[in-house]
């Protein structure tokens, strides 16, 4: 039925978190996270699985001595959820 | 991994819900506006007194502007760093340090006797209907893009005026009409309600 869209994108969360980044230059990690409602152990999970797929970059830095993850959409992940989206129009559209 | 229990028009509900997060944090809460634009009215409606009861100097509730300028520069107009960058957010920052630059050019040049103080306010105001326009263009913002057309009348009207007091009552509707109004409305709407979702789903 969905064999034609991303297997990455099409989960609710990987696909919440892309979303918000095609909007955005950046965002940190605890933005998404507020954002989307996730858990932090399941958005770290989800946004390493979309890092891998090199749809995101993600810079890990201190800022006056916290920890703090910044997550950027990349060219690929762009094309890719351009894809996904397009996809899915023609889905609904049948 | 659920990737099949979502559906196509689920899909298309969270890429549309999470675009309108995005979207949301564009808002901008407005105090920026309301608190420089009551301040311009104030240095405006007290100078205007201030020459009819010839009280101080001239200048005087301008140069306390400036300084209170100075102050609230940090704190209020140069926020601080949010959790996350948006394209507009960084529009609006190089906007508002192109604008102060401006601003400080023509203060400079009519205390440097460049040109007449009266003329200097109208290009002050013309500057303010041009920071409104961008800053209601970049965020759809209809009261300030209405305010910026407003603004540059009451602009070209003090090209004409014969007495500084005059250019002063224009200045403080220019102040009302370029800030405080849109300001207002535009933290009315920022306080409005946004619905959040959860997507703890893998």
């Amino acid at each position: 039925m969905f064999k034609e869209l991303d297997p990455i994108l099409h989960s609710q969360l990987r696909l919440a978190v892309m979303s918000l980044l095609i909007s955005v230059k950046e965002a940190e990690f605890t933005f998404i996270r507020e954002k989307t409602n996730a858990t932090a152990g399941n958005l770290s999970v989800q946004v390493n699985k979309l890092k891998e797929a090199g749809y995101i970059d993600v810079v890990k830095q201190f800022k006056d001595n916290y920890p703090q993850t910044i997550c950027k959409i990349t060219p690929a992940g762009i094309a890719a959820f351009d894809v996904y989206v397009k996809n899915l129009q023609s889905y609904l559209k049948k | 991994m659920k990737t099949d229990t979502i559906t196509g028009e689920e899909s298309l509900q969270i890429i549309q819900q999470m675009i309108h997060t995005a979207k949301n944090e564009q808002k901008d809460d407005g105090i920026g506006w309301i608190v420089w634009g009551w301040l311009l009215f104030a240095a405006s409606l007290f100078s205007f007194v201030n020459m009819k009861l010839n009280l101080v100097n001239p200048y005087f509730f301008w140069n306390v502007l400036g300084l209170a300028t100075i102050v609230l520069t940090k704190f209020v107009f140069f926020k601080k760093e949010k959790s996350v960058k948006t394209y507009t957010g960084e529009l609006f920052k190089k906007l508002n340090i192109g604008f102060f630059i401006s601003l400080l050019f023509i203060v400079a040049a009519i205390n440097l006797q460049a040109v007449s103080a009266m003329a200097g306010f109208a290009l002050l105001i013309n500057l303010y209907g041009f920071w409104a326009l961008i800053y209601g263009t970049a965020l759809n913002f209809r009261p300030s893009v209405i305010a910026a057309f407003i603004v540059w009348a009451l602009g070209f009207v003090a090209l004409f005026v014969k007495t500084f007091d005059v250019t002063m009552i224009i200045h403080a509707g220019a102040a009302l009409a370029g800030f405080i109004v849109p300001g207002h409305i535009a933290n009315k709407q920022f306080k409005a309600p946004a619905t959040g979702q959860n997507y703890n789903v893998s």
